[in-house]
């Protein structure tokens, strides 16, 4: 059964080696920049989304796969709750660590 | 300090091993994320909204200098180069690899550390007094008994899965700087008539979101009886504490539902039935733990000492350092040494590793080679020749470290809130952060005085804000932070439950109600009236009227 949901959404997985936050590609690929997710706009394509979400969770390649709305109105997708909002920018108080380094910036 | 026997080694060590192998069979896909997970919680290992974390025991909060070169080691090599203490006493590492774990708890094996037990429904990491063995004030080290204690529930199979956590904190001075009253159990070390070292005991303290300050349950309890009155009142606990409802799980809930009176008859009436079982551990082994912990051999010298007086006059920094961040030792002519971790603008409890490699070295040479963890997320040099204050505070000052600020203000105690932290509503930092900064002023913060904010991302209250002086909370708000300001907590002897003002604000808003409160209190103390004795003689509606208006 598909779950309901009221607007658009993204998936965010934590990768299972060093629990970096992910984000699910159009081309069913893990990303580390949330503007990259692919968007459901809808039930069905949700329903899609999680489908190869979890086969990566089954695969090992990551953990913890929520679909969370997503925030299609300015420039770059992003997550629209400020907790998913944190997890794609890094903590706000190490402007040294995060996304807002570079897309790589935890190696 | 507590040395490692074989035993206690090669329990450990085993330890590691089969979480090595519980981590491969992980990556291999042997185990399922939902197999795993409990099996790494175990090992104090979490998954937080940008990595893993790493939860590191500091038993008692004691540490020797190699330990510490090792924490700041693992922060260096395993992690991004820092570590946070918190208010339990522990270390948390914020970016370990699962893959790199086993290698992490392998090298904390070999200075005697772990993470065992920093998780899950067992007793955890016994806390105290972080001036234990060196204050003036105490009656007796708590720590060789925090040791029994954690001998005794390391492992113990039938407390290894308690309804909830459990949380016991010990204190051997009348003043009580380990909060106490605020755990699940808090023993209070004490001399009855005769002279004889004992405990009062109280139960059913905790925080989280129902706020609740321990009972006392028994007046004196004499030392030798500690564990067998300990495994009665943990047994009635798991035996009739919930199991349905996660929220209603800890003692408190079960003490609240009983009453102290009978909790208390059901714990002695188990007790009665085993204190003469072999729990109690004998004298000489007692006596073999004592001696771990004896004084340090301090040659008692003079309190005044001319070159401290001279620079004093001559720095005030230092003069406010020495008054605040230095406090009366046993030994005459010593003294213990907070080292703030709480730069103005800075991340409370965050220590890099060089700021850990330098403590270890001001150890060695300074303080026998011993630090502290204190509950308020400030590292301790317990033993430190007053003679040396001025050689200590100007490396320690040259290294960001000098922040003359304990006990003030700006001695904030935040947990690490939505900067990390999966179950946090809000951001803690960079409230702690703006504050620090408002009120970056030494001269100001000595003239408010002794004032102690606590600040938690949510209602779990691992910054501890139902007991601070003011405390902050962070709640949703539709989706924005949001942050609730609370007056009149206290986490010492005179424990009390810190109250909501009114309506929460924003991140700015609740920094200038803070500035308002203080205010109020500057404006109405009386002589030298501290701020939580002056709230609680005008209760909340000047305050009140002073931060939201009159309407
Ligand atoms: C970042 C990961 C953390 C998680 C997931 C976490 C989780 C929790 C939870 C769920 C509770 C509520 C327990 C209950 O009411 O039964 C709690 C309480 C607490 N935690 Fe944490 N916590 C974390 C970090 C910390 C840190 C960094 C500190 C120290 C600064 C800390 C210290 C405490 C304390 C003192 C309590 C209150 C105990 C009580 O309810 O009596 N925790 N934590
Ligand atoms: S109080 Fe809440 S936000 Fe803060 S560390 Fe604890 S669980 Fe996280």
């Amino acid at each position: 059964m598909a779950k309901k949901i009221t607007g658009p959404q993204l998936i965010l997985a934590n990768r299972l080696d060093d629990g970096r936050a992910v984000f699910l590609t159009a081309s069913g690929t893990w990303s580390n920049t949330a503007a990259d997710s692919a968007v459901a706009e809808n039930e069905a394509e949700l329903d899609t989304l999680m489908t190869v979400a979890q086969a990566a969770d089954l695969a090992n390649l990551v953990v913890s796969v929520t679909p969370v709305a997503a925030d299609t109105s300015g420039d770059a997708i992003a997550p629209a709750h400020i907790k998913f909002a944190m997890q794609a920018r890094g903590p706000s108080v190490r402007a040294d660590l995060g996304y807002q380094v570079s897309p790589n910036w935890e190696q | 300090m507590y040395a490692y026997d074989t035993y206690d080694h090669a329990m450990v060590n085993a330890r590691v091993a089969e979480f090595r192998d519980q981590v491969d069979r992980r990556m291999k896909g042997e185990l399922t994320e939902e197999e795993f997970r409990p099996l790494r919680l175990m090992n104090g290992l979490y998954l937080q909204l940008h990595a893993y974390m790493l939860r590191v025991a500091i038993p008692y909060g004691t540490l020797s200098a190699d330990q510490m070169r090792k924490l700041a080691h693992v922060a260096r090599r395993y992690d991004k180069g820092y570590g946070h203490f918190t208010t339990r006493q522990n270390i948390q590492y914020n970016w370990p690899k699962l893959s790199e774990t086993p290698d992490i708890l392998q090298e904390l094996a070999d200075v005697e550390m772990h993470a065992i037990q920093t998780s899950g429904n067992c007793i955890r990491n016994v806390t105290t007094d972080q001036f234990a063995g060196a204050a003036a004030d105490e009656v007796a080290d708590p720590r060789p008994y925090a040791e029994l204690i954690r001998q005794w529930s390391t492992f113990h199979p039938e407390f290894s899965f308690l309804p909830r956590k459990f949380k016991i904190a010990i204190t051997g001075a009348a003043q009580d700087r380990a909060a106490v009253k605020w755990h699940d159990i808090g023993l209070v070390l004490k001399k009855n008539e005769t002279g004889e070292i004992g405990f009062e005991v109280l139960a059913g303290g905790g925080m989280g979101r129902t706020p609740v300050i321990a009972k006392s349950m028994r007046d004196f309890l004499p030392v030798p009886d500690m564990l067998s009155y300990l495994e009665a009142m943990l047994r009635v606990y798991n035996e009739q504490g919930r199991r349905d409802n996660k929220y209603k799980a800890r003692i408190k809930i079960l003490i609240d539902a009983m009453g102290i009176e009978e909790y208390t008859r059901q714990v002695n009436a188990e007790w009665e039935k085993i204190r003469h079982v072999p729990i109690d551990v004998p004298e000489k082994e007692v006596a073999r733990i004592k001696a771990f912990f004896a004084p340090p051999p301090l040659a008692v010298s003079a309190d005044d000492v001319a070159e401290v007086t001279e620079l004093a006059n001559a720095n005030f920094i230092f003069k406010a350092w020495l008054n605040n961040n230095a406090g009366a030792h046993k030994v005459p002519g010593h003294a213990h040494v907070t080292i703030s971790l709480k730069p103005h603008g800075g991340i409370p409890g965050d220590a890099s590793d060089a700021q850990m490699d330098l403590v270890a070295d001001l150890a060695d040479a300074y303080s026998q080679g011993e630090i502290r963890v204190s509950h308020e997320q400030n590292l301790i040099l317990p033993h430190v020749a007053k003679k040396d204050l001025p050689a200590l505070w100007a490396k320690l000052d040259e290294a960001g470290l000098g922040t003359a600020n304990a006990g003030l203000l700006t001695d904030i105690i935040a947990c690490p809130g939505l900067d990390y932290c999966a179950l946090a509503n809000t951001r803690s930092i960079p409230i702690a952060q703006s504050i620090t900064e408002r009120f970056d002023d030494l001269k100001r913060l000595m003239d408010i005085g002794p004032l102690k904010i606590k600040i938690s991302g949510c209602i779990n209250s691992c910054g501890h804000h139902h007991a601070g002086h003011i405390g902050i909370l962070g709640v949703d708000r539709r989706g924005d932070e949001n942050y609730q300001l609370l007056l009149g907590g206290s986490g010492a002897e005179d424990a009390s439950k810190a109250a909501i003002l009114g309506p929460g604000f924003n991140e700015v808003g609740i920094v200038d109600a803070v500035e308002k409160v203080v205010a109020v209190y500057l404006g109405e103390r009386e002589d030298e009236e501290s701020f939580l004795n002056a709230y609680r003689r005008l209760g909340p509606d000047v305050f009140k009227e002073a931060v939201y208006g009159t309407d």
